[in-house]
């Protein structure tokens, strides 16, 4: 049967027997079922066959002279060539000693002489297959732990497997390479001896110490490893527990030097500090700008409260001139004079607080308030303009939290905007500010004018740097306001509103709030509220 | 005629300033009216007003200068000084060009204000009387018959009686005898005073 033929090739049967008889009836009975059948009438013949074929079943005479069935056998089994070869016993002992002598030398099966054919093929079988089995499961072994060996060794990190008191029982490649020692000498040392000075409360707080111990899974950056020479790494180490059924058996440890990763992390924090104080120098130099374009309406404001402290100061010495001066007028008027004087120099603090130098630094600040601080701040220089601005803050708006002169100064920019589209279209109506919650993490600010609207290009322009449409302006101030905006976690846009002008928004993270929850990918503060 | 009561009419947005003036104008004893904003000043004025207007030029709504050309498209001879909080030339000229007597920045020193709204009562008061005479002028000339009117347009041409019994076809005699009432009427003997009084008001009468 072609089909028997093919399961047993590639199968070796090797037969032992003194008896040349014996082997001739043994290999008339096996010779047609495919096997590939060897031959050998000794011990030492037998033993050099099996070292070269490594037969899968060797059917093994007892009673030989020179060497016994079961010296073969014990020779068999000491070789690790030969060890798995399943080894069947032929003898006409039929007694239990010589079975149980030949299973304690590692026999896999018995046959008593004289055999029946039909016993011998089955047997003869039977082993093959298991023997055939067994290879095909010790060749996968093999593959499998080759392939666990590459990936060992090819993953960068270092990997210790450790026992429960810290001994290094596994150590790869990278783990080698980055304590600059070799496998060899690693293993077996204890990773807390060997890795860290061990303080005099010896290893208890030390990193993986959890793991072993109690079972937790640790995983700490930055720490600092030595190395077997002496020389110290910073290191990130994860390590999670050997569970067995839930018995502990010490812990896996993959770590890895990050010397260049906090070097670069330190590059790119300086760099990003650097951004962040050009920012901040740019914001200041965009507020210097708006001052200057305010000056004048901020020396008008000054004059106002000093023009009548003059006045005022004049009708004092006025009335004290007099024969009988009336002492509460008097004093009615030098109250007036200190009310003056509070008020110029209220808008003077103003002026200071807003020209303040950078980076003043994030607080949990109260929109409506400041808010009003900037109306009155913008008012200055809305004197000639008829619709003036409206406020309208819910008071229960809850805090944000930014840099309350960088928000300041956006709203001041875009009132002044508004203020300008509104006079420059020739309207009369007011600009409108107000401040609702858009989602659960996020104000919004807008400003809405009634002036000429926005140009068809404004998507693609306004916030870029020195785009604007002014004739004397630079084109930073929507630019300076974005990034200032954005350095506070939130977003800045536009909208063209039905009945024509523009209106412009920012949004600001509540206080408490996690992450960037103002950001564009946040479809809530994207659209209208 | 001759005594109307002259008022500082302060106009100015900003309360304390508003306030402030109207005090220390009130201890010059001066007759004070303060309006907070341009439209209410133009709401209250009328002709008979007299004295002068201290103006703030920055005020939300009509402007200074607005409330100005409203002002001279009504005539008004109300002298205006304007006070602004920060110089700015062109605004001036433009101001003075529209007829402002005088320009003060704030802060200003009392003295100052006070000097320049007592020159401005000053011109109002010569221009008053002025326009007092020539209304007299004008009232005295209305009051000749168109003959009378004829004769002293003829006078003041410098035409001789006879010249003008001539050209009107009517005699020497009649011509003296409207002379004189025309004389009489217009209150003179001299015709250089005529002929001064009638070129005064000439202006006026071409206006019309």
């Amino acid at each position: 049967m072609t089909e028997v033929v093919s399961e047993n090739s590639e199968v070796t049967v090797l037969l032992v027997d003194d008896n040349p008889q014996n082997l001739k009836v043994l290999y008339e009975t096996l010779k047609d079922k495919g096997y590939r059948l060897l031959i050998a009438n000794e011990g030492e013949k037998a033993l050099d066959l099996a070292h070269r074929h490594q037969p899968e079943v060797i059917l093994l005479d007892i009673m030989m002279p020179d060497m016994d069935g079961y010296q073969v056998c014990e020779r068999l089994k000491a070789s690790p060539e030969t060890a798995d070869s399943a080894v069947v016993f032929l003898s006409a002992l039929d007694d239990l000693q010589a079975k149980v002598k030949g299973f304690s030398l590692g026999g896999a099966d018995y046959i008593s002489k004289p055999f029946q054919s039909q016993e011998v093929i089955a047997r003869v079988k039977t082993h093959a297959r298991v023997i055939r089995l067994e290879r095909e499961l010790q060749a996968r072994n093999r593959e499998l732990q080759g392939d666990q060996t590459r990936i060992l060794n090819s993953i960068s990190e270092g990997i210790y497997g450790l026992d429960e008191n810290g001994a290094i029982e596994f150590a790869n490649p990278a783990a080698a390479m980055i304590m600059r020692c070799p496998v060899e000498e690693i293993v077996g040392r204890n990773f807390f001896e060997a890795h860290f000075a061990t303080s005099i409360e010896g290893t208890g707080g030390l990193p993986v110490h959890g793991t072993c111990r109690q079972g937790v899974a640790e995983n700490q950056r930055n720490i600092r490893m030595l190395r077997p020479d002496g020389s110290a790494f910073p290191a990130e180490c994860r390590s999670t527990p050997k569970l067995d059924d839930d018995e502990l058996h010490g812990a896996v440890v993959v770590f890895r030097d990050i010397t260049a990763e906090l070097e670069s992390e330190a590059a790119l924090e300086e760099a990003r500090t650097l951004v962040q104080e050009q920012r901040d120098q740019l914001a200041h130099a965009s507020r210097l700008t708006t001052m200057g374009e305010m000056a004048a309406g901020f020396a008008h404001e000054i004059n106002q409260p000093l023009t009548a402290i003059t006045n005022y100061a004049r009708v004092s010495k006025r009335m004290m001139a007099k024969e009988t001066p009336d002492l509460g007028l008097i004093g009615e008027t030098l109250d007036k004079i200190e009310a003056q004087s509070h008020r110029a120099s209220e808008i003077i603090r103003r002026i200071r607080r807003f020209m303040k130098k950078p980076a003043t630094g994030k607080e949990i600040i109260s929109l409506p308030s400041l808010l009003e601080d900037t109306r009155q701040f913008a008012e200055v220089d809305m004197r000639n303009n008829d619709g003036g601005i409206e406020v309208a803050v819910p008071e229960e708006l809850p805090d944000v939290v930014a840099d309350p002169i960088q928000v300041q100064q956006v709203a001041l920019n875009l009132i002044r905007n508004a203020l300008e589209a509104t006079r420059s279209s020739g309207a009369s109506t007011p600009v409108e500010v107000s401040a609702s919650v858009a989602g659960p993490h996020c104000v919004r600010v807008q400003v809405r004018d009634h002036g000429i609207g926005l140009p068809e290009d404004a998507e693609e322009k306004l916030f870029l740097p020195f785009y604007t449409t002014k004739d004397e302006g630079m084109g930073i101030g929507l630019a300076t306001c974005r990034s200032l905006i954005q350095a506070q976690g939130g977003d800045i846009g536009f909208e063209r509103p039905e009945g024509g002008g523009a209106c412009f928004f920012f949004t600001l993270p509540v206080a408490g709030a996690e992450g960037s929850p103002c950001r564009p990918e946040d479809p809530v503060s994207a659209r209208e509220d | 005629m001759t005594d109307i009561q002259q008022t500082v009419y302060v106009v100015e947005d900003d309360e304390a300033v508003r306030d402030s003036l109207e005090l220390l104008l009130k201890s010059d004893s001066k007759p004070v009216q303060t309006y907070e904003n341009a439209t209410a000043f133009l709401k209250d004025y009328s002709d008979k007003m007299a004295g002068c207007i201290v103006l703030d030029i920055r005020m939300p709504g009509m402007d200074g200068m607005e409330l100005q050309k409203k002002l001279n498209e009504k005539h008004s001879i109300l002298p205006i000084i304007f006070v602004t909080g920060h110089g700015d030339v062109p605004m001036a000229v433009d101001a003075m060009k529209e007829g402002a007597v005088d320009f003060i920045q704030k802060p200003y020193r009392e003295e100052a204000l006070l000097e320049k709204i007592e020159a401005a009562l000053e011109q109002d008061r010569e221009q008053r009387k002025s326009l007092g005479q020539k209304q007299e002028i004008i009232r005295r000339i209305k009051s000749l018959t168109p003959r009378e009117h004829e004769i002293m347009d003829r006078m003041i041409a410098g035409q001789a009686n006879k010249v003008i019994a001539i050209e009107l076809e009517i005699s020497q005699r009649t011509v003296e005898i409207h002379r004189s009432r025309v004389m009489h009427k217009m209150g003179t003997h001299s015709l250089a005073h005529l002929v001064r009084m009638v070129l005064s008001v000439k202006d006026l009468i071409d206006a019309r």
